[in-house]
């Protein structure tokens, strides 16, 4: 996905990747299987809340993704006032580009080699 | 990958893959040395074993417990008074330390009779302690003394006393962070689910995991918790009592600080008992604010929330500032055990001006170093495990205005006159809140700003000594080229807390909260 994006996406995507990396901790959990539900969890979350869809925390660990996501949207919106410029298919667009890309960065690419091991 | 190659290492090729520059657009899929291996031969470590991640890391901070080592006598000493993680129980925990003090003769005949005498003794000598944890050592494990059967037979005797076994001896990890896995999978697999909670005071619970209240963070963090009516139904281990951290399964959150010591422990709790795992930072203003904002929108309660962070931020932001106008470029090489490395790194950046040039990690693994490569910016040198000479070549080349380090390294870093702050066990903390942030940020200005550091750097034997200038003050040295508006603002100020900013806290009373259920009969 993040191949057909343009310039200004792509730079838009950096940004928002950036304040990711900088100020998360949620990405960086122990294990592959646990950083993949997590970025489901939280950027899916963050998305919807973007778009202003409904958003699903029934469970508590629903609810931990979703705090998560009330907060990265917020600090999205504040540093980020192009957002508001934005339509919704643009939007999802935009974070279903960044969900893959955080997978890339933090699973599939990761050079951590801790991340398959079976324990905890 | 932008592997760096120190020269004092070229001589250890295989050092090569643990250091790297993280350089203009390099990300996590290019630049990540490897981490959590064994030290390799020659080169020399500054880590801790395995037993000393256990006990001295994770299990001593527990406060009512007698905590004994069986082992040589060296193995207690070496881990004994050196953080200083203090309890609101007059500082059981570090006050007295216990040891079997195995000899010779013990590893030739066996150590256990030795052992239960002592397990008898400690408790007789210390009747109003009722929780004692025996730590395995190298000694000990090698000659396969069976410390289960031994607390199990002291239970017997003793029915009033429970014992916590922490099989952890020295050489069983790489590192430090070995005994830490050790014992959170141990507390989990031994101990947590064996009692009930002595009351939940709160409709909104918690387990603060991985705080050790160094210089009274935990009693700070503590203090926030209950200004928004969360009970803290146990700390793992800061502060925390050993019958409440049996209780960690009625929790309904986990709230987590240092996941290199304690994430263990949380994802067994979300895999059994479906405890969900809250990942915080407590320093820093924002970070520590947005943490508590996470923690209150999960329960409901995010007014509560913002009301601290509001009074909070208008009482000490001042403060803060009049630090990060003196601090602004300012390098610093960061180099603490583990996870202080990631908690620190972009925020002493954004909030008080420094640079980090290095992070390094003594025992982290390469989840941290993510995490730190992440938050530190561009042209950062991160180094895993490093020895001495890294060091001292790494402060040589980059020349840091300080580092935040550990007391050994620390030493050295002083012999090149580079000053130093103890980034374990701290100078002046608490570090964590909103206050113990401007007490981080006036250790670091003191130290750099010392005037003693202008003198030390003065060599004898070939400077020469300005005889004929007076003594400089602090501010002289951090005003000099400040702009009149900010050198005496009328904004800016100096910290002005108490010496002891945790005695108001442990006489504080807090509002109640109506419960859900109370309110609910009620309507």
């Amino acid at each position: 996905m993040a191949d057909q994006m343009d310039d200004l996406m792509k730079s838009r995507m950096a940004q928002l990747e950036d304040y990711i990396m900088k100020n998360c901790l949620w990405q960086f959990h122990s294990r592959s299987w646990d950083r993949k539900v997590q970025n489901e969890g939280v950027l899916t979350r963050t998305m919807q809340i973007l778009c202003g869809e409904p958003v699903a925390n029934e469970t508590p660990i629903d609810k931990c993704h979703w705090v998560d996501a009330v907060v990265l949207a917020e600090e999205f919106h504040r540093r980020c006032p192009w957002l508001a410029g934005m339509d919704k298919a643009e939007v999802k667009t935009l974070m279903g580009a960044l969900r893959e890309h955080m997978d890339y960065l933090t699973i599939d690419g990761s050079l951590n080699l801790e991340l398959t091991d079976q324990h905890y | 990958m932008p592997y760096h190659e120190f020269e004092c290492s070229k001589c250890i090729p295989e050092r090569k893959k643990h250091a790297v520059i993280k350089g203009p657009g390099e990300d996590l899929t290019s630049a990540l040395p490897l981490g959590y291996l064994n030290t390799i031969p020659g080169t020399i470590s500054e880590r801790g074993c395995a037993y000393c991640g256990a006990k001295h890391v994770i299990g001593t901070p527990m406060k009512d417990v007698i905590h004994l080592s069986h082992g040589p006598i060296g193995c207690t000493y070496d881990t004994w008074q050196t953080k200083r993680y203090i309890s609101d129980n007059d500082n059981f925990q570090i006050k007295y330390t216990f040891a079997t003090d195995m000899k010779e003769k013990h590893v030739v005949f066996g150590a256990e009779k030795l052992l239960k005498q002592n397990m008898l003794e400690a408790f007789k000598a210390f009747p109003h302690i009722k929780r004692m944890t025996i730590y395995q050592t190298c000694a000990s494990a090698l000659i396969g003394d069976d410390l289960n059967a031994i607390a199990q037979e002291v239970m017997d005797e003793l029915p009033d006393v429970d014992i916590f076994v922490c099989n952890s001896p020295g050489f069983a990890g790489p590192s430090q962070s070995g005994g830490h896995h050790k014992i959170n999978i141990a507390w989990i697999n031994q101990k947590v689910g064996t009692v009930e909670p002595k009351a939940i005071t709160s409709d909104y619970v918690i387990n603060y995991v991985g705080e050790y209240n160094i210089q009274g963070d935990q009693e700070v963090m503590s203090d926030f918790f209950k200004r928004m009516g969360v009970q803290i139904l146990s700390t793992f281990t800061g502060n925390g009592s050993y019958d409440d951290l049996r209780a960690m399964h009625r929790a309904h959150l986990n709230v987590l600080e240092c996941a290199r010591s304690a994430e263990y422990i949380c994802n067994e709790l979300r895999v059994r008992y479906g405890i969900p795992r809250l990942d915080i930072d407590g320093f820093g203003f924002e970070p520590l604010g947005n943490s508590l904002r996470k923690i209150a929108l999960f329960f409901g309660i995010e007014e509560r929330a913002q009301a601290i962070i509001d009074e909070e931020t208008a009482r000490w932001k001042p403060e803060l500032d009049w630090y990060k106008v003196r601090l602004t470029g300012k390098k610093v090489c960061l180099w603490p055990g583990g996870s202080k490395l990631w908690h620190w790194a972009h925020v002493i950046h954004a909030e008080m001006g420094l640079d980090v040039v290095s992070v390094y990690t003594k025992f982290g693994h390469q989840g941290d170093m993510e995490k730190g490569i992440s938050r530190c910016e561009e042209g950062a040198l991160a180094i895993d495990d490093p020895n001495e000479l890294e060091g001292l070549e790494a402060m040589e080349t980059l020349k840091p205005d300080i580092i935040l380090t550990g007391k050994r390294p620390g030493e050295v870093a002083k012999k090149i006159r580079v000053p130093y702050l103890n980034a374990h066990g701290y100078h002046n903390g608490p570090w964590k809140g909103w206050e113990g942030w401007v007490r981080f940020a006036r250790d670091i200005y003191n130290a750099i700003y010392s005037p003693i550091h202008e003198l030390s750097r003065l060599d004898i034997s070939k400077d020469e000594i300005p005889g004929d200038k007076g003594f400089v003050t602090q501010r002289m040295l951090s005003d000099a080229n400040l702009p009149e508006e900010v050198r005496n603002s009328a904004t800016l100020r100096e910290y002005t807390g108490k010496f002891d900013c945790l005695e108001a806290l442990r006489h504080k009373t807090y509002p109640t909260f109506e419960r859900k259920a109370a309110a609910a009969v009620a309507g």
